[in-house]
């Protein structure tokens, strides 16, 4: 199962929630920061997504989702 | 890990020029908003059948950023424009975002009228346990180790309770950290018929309310984790926030009948 992990930078606020929640250690927060100076969270094993959904649920500013439709691109 | 031409699967619920949110990095109101427009998905209604009311503050601002029929009004008339609303139009679904500004400082007799009406109302109430206005000074619902300025105290309200003792026919509690259980009642909050009450436990980041000190999100999720306990069914006596070391969460009434 490939699946896609999407973030929207802008949006993100550096929280650190996805990161926490996600159990297989997908994600990890970067010292990249984006244009309001939050840092982002980067990912780093995305072979070990399990499509759990946890870090979209969790984050507060609709900032990262996961989808396992590879194919189809919107807009 | 794309840069971003999709969408985000809530992005057609959303007014997305008002992103980045107002909110503080990791606020449990936005969770709390995920998972009411991820249970208005589940229920498949028509979205021009849903009114959304906030009021004031913080909740207030879940007006502006769902593009669904919402209105934000003055504090204390939040519950009341919502039952008129109700009362107009049989057929919508109205939810209310309240927070304590809303709720415990100016609207609680209109919260109670409701109850007794039995309006079927869904009733998402963000209990932060902060008014910004009561910074120094107590407040309803301020945690009970807490003084003001003057060394007052006062016990906190136990909110589950004068839900059920005004006749609401569902209350549950969560916290931001349950919002997988807080969506499935949401979803049962839609569809009863009746007075919905469900209080969503999550403290101000910006304001921790025993010190005043600003808190990290992560460490306030752990917390909430693990010192939250699930009784399902619990009486609402028990419920009290103040004499227990757990926060009891769960769902506590689901009947067909008024209590009351
Ligand atoms: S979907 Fe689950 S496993 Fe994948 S990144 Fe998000 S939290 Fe981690
Ligand atoms: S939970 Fe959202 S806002 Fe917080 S760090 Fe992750 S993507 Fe950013
Ligand atoms: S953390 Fe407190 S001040 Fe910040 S958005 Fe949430 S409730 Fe409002």
């Amino acid at each position: 199962m490939k699946v896609e992990i999407y973030i929207i930078k802008e949006r993100c606020k550096g929280c650190g929630i996805c990161v926490e929640v996600c159990q297989t250690k997908v994600l990890e927060l970067s010292e990249e920061l984006n244009s309001q100076g939050f840092r982002t969270p980067n990912v780093i094993n995305p072979e070990e997504c399990l499509n759990c959904g946890m870090c979209e649920m969790f984050c507060s500013d609709f900032a990262i989702w996961v989808s396992i439709e590879t194919e189809k691109v919107g807009v | 890990m794309k840069s971003i031409e999709r969408y985000h699967p809530a992005d057609s619920f959303l007014n997305t020029d008002s992103f980045p949110s107002v909110w503080c990095p990791g606020c449990g109101i936005g969770t709390a908003v995920y998972t009411f427009i991820e249970s208005v998905k589940e229920v498949n209604i028509d979205l021009d059948k849903i009114a959304v009311i906030s009021g004031i503050g913080c909740t207030g601002k879940i007006a502006e950023c769902l593009k669904l029929n919402t209105s934000s009004v003055t504090d204390g008339s939040v519950v009341d424009c919502a039952v008129q609303l109700k009362e107009k139009d049989k057929d919508l679904t109205v939810a209310v975002f309240l927070n304590n500004a809303d709720f415990l400082l100016s609207g609680a007799k209109d919260f109670i009228d409701a109850g007794k009406k039995g309006a079927d109302l869904i009733v998402i109430y963000v209990n932060n346990f902060i008014c910004a206005i009561s910074e120094n000074k107590i407040f309803p619902i301020s945690p009970f180790m807490r003084m003001s300025i003057d060394n007052e105290f006062e016990l906190p309200y136990n909110i589950p309770y004068l839900a059920k003792s005004c006749g609401a026919n569902y209350v549950a509690r969560w916290t931001p950290i349950h919002a997988g259980w807080m969506k499935y009642s949401i979803i049962e909050g839609i569809l009863k018929k009746g007075f919905s009450v469900i209080e969503v436990v999550s403290p101000c980041l910006l304001y921790n309310a025993n010190n005043g000190s600003i808190q990290d999100a992560v460490d306030r999720m752990r917390f909430y984790n693990d010192n939250s306990e699930i009784k399902v069914g619990e009486s609402a006596e028990n419920l009290d926030l103040r004499s227990q070391n757990k926060v009891i969460i769960g769902k506590f009434m689901d009947s067909e009948e008024k209590a009351g």
